[in-house]
């Protein structure tokens, strides 16, 4: 397969996979859902930075003597979906953050399953992906938790993996501590997060 | 007790009831949350006029020869608090939908809805996704909207045991399946319609 330059050379309506992926070499941000190709905005506004770098903040410091990964986008997290031995990878995605206990799961390239946790910064435009393709995707590949961080409403969705469905729990709003069933001891007033934006 | 016509002769400090609530006869708009007066705004924004309409006129149309009954905001619903007093706890949600016609009476719903929906303003969330949502909660409300007009979405949560459980976010492009109406399927392009 030759190497691609050009964003506008692939086609949007084809499935492509991992394979092809790593050929792609040009300067578009894109993820792969399901095959399909999913540009990311070219550079995402000051407030999703803002957010995101608190959140590393505080979620580092937590992680810091604990036996698990974080990593902070861009980093490639290819899923397996179902079928664990399908070899033809064909959903690629780079979370906002996101939290690695299986240390096995880590190569040089990024992560090759599910992380334990996802966290995913909606800005106006991408709600429908994170809250409606990538929502399913993550909980179809078991990652445990998933939090969706709309910082338009200060608050922190939580949905947490039981029986293999997503259940959200009571939103996390100005004034609280947000509430992670996975890391009871990772509390931190999410005023905090996003003051001063 | 005497009627209250001036909004500021109360004390927002003090824990009022339902008794209360109805001597009071200023222009303000009120709800009463666990004794408490909560101000609200004092006319909801032309999107939430808008959304609230296509939700309703959606249901009217659902409901209309069936048992249930829908009402849309301003309308009293004294909600039943276990932890609290009787008649402390009056709200004027946006939309709740009475399937027991026995808490219906001349002045509103006393008791809880099966289906309350709010439509979430900007500057106005903590009360609907913290306040309103704990309280309805406790209530038995056993199924709670909440509508976000700003990225055109939807949030369900359904009463088990007790606590309520988020369902899967939804967004535009998809369409509600109400886990307690499960004959009514309600496309977020008709909720967002022209907005």
């Amino acid at each position: 397969m030759p190497i691609v330059t050009n964003f506008s050379d692939l086609d949007l309506s084809k499935q492509y996979t991992y394979a092809d992926y790593l050929l792609w070499q040009f300067e578009e941000r894109v993820e792969l859902i399901r095959g399909f190709i999913k540009k990311m905005s070219p550079a995402p506004s000051r407030t999703h930075q803002v957010v995101s770098r608190k959140l590393t903040r505080y979620i580092d410091r937590y992680f810091e003597h604990k036996p698990c990964g974080f990593f902070v986008a861009p980093f490639d997290v290819r899923l397996v979906g179902k079928n664990k031995k399908n070899k033809e990878l064909i959903t690629v995605v780079q979370p906002d953050l996101c939290v690695i206990c299986d240390l096995e799961k880590l190569d040089e390239r990024g992560c090759l399953g599910a992380p334990d946790l996802v966290i995913e910064i909606l800005s106006l435009g991408n709600s429908k992906i994170e809250m409606g393709e990538k929502f399913r995707l993550y909980e179809e590949n078991e990652v445990k938790e998933y939090w969706i961080v709309k910082p338009i409403e200060n608050s922190i969705f939580v949905y947490t993996l039981q029986n293999g469905k997503y259940i959200g729990l009571k939103p996390c709003i100005e004034g609280e501590k947000i509430i992670s069933p996975l890391f009871p001891d990772l509390d931190f007033e999410i005023d905090k997060i996003f003051d001063s934006i | 007790m005497p009627i209250v016509t001036n909004f500021s002769d109360l004390d927002l400090s003090k824990q009022y009831t339902y008794a209360d609530y109805l001597l009071w006869q200023f222009s303000e708009r009120v709800e009463l949350i666990r004794g408490f007066i909560k101000k609200m705004s004092p006319a909801p924004k032309r999107i939430h006029q808008e959304i609230s309409h296509n939700i309703s006129g959606i249901f009217y149309s659902n409901f209309r020869h069936q048992s249930c009954k829908m009402y849309t905001a301003p309308f009293d619903v004294r909600l039943p608090i276990p932890s609290k007093k009787r008649d402390t706890t009056v709200v004027q949600p946006d939309i709740c939908i009475v399937c027991d016609k026995s808490k219906l009476d001349e002045a509103g719903c006393n008791g809880a809805p099966d289906l309350i929906i709010e439509i979430l303003s900007p500057g106005n969330t903590k009360h609907d996704v913290d306040t309103k949502f704990s309280l309805y909660e406790e209530a038995g409300v056993k199924e709670y909207w909440m509508v976000e007009p700003l990225e055109k979405l939807v949030f369900i949560y359904t009463l088990q045991n007790e606590k309520y459980i988020g369902l899967k976010p939804f967004s535009e492009d998809e369409t509600i399946k109400s886990p307690l109406f499960p004959d009514l399927q309600i496309s977020l392009k008709d909720i967002f319609e022209d907005i």
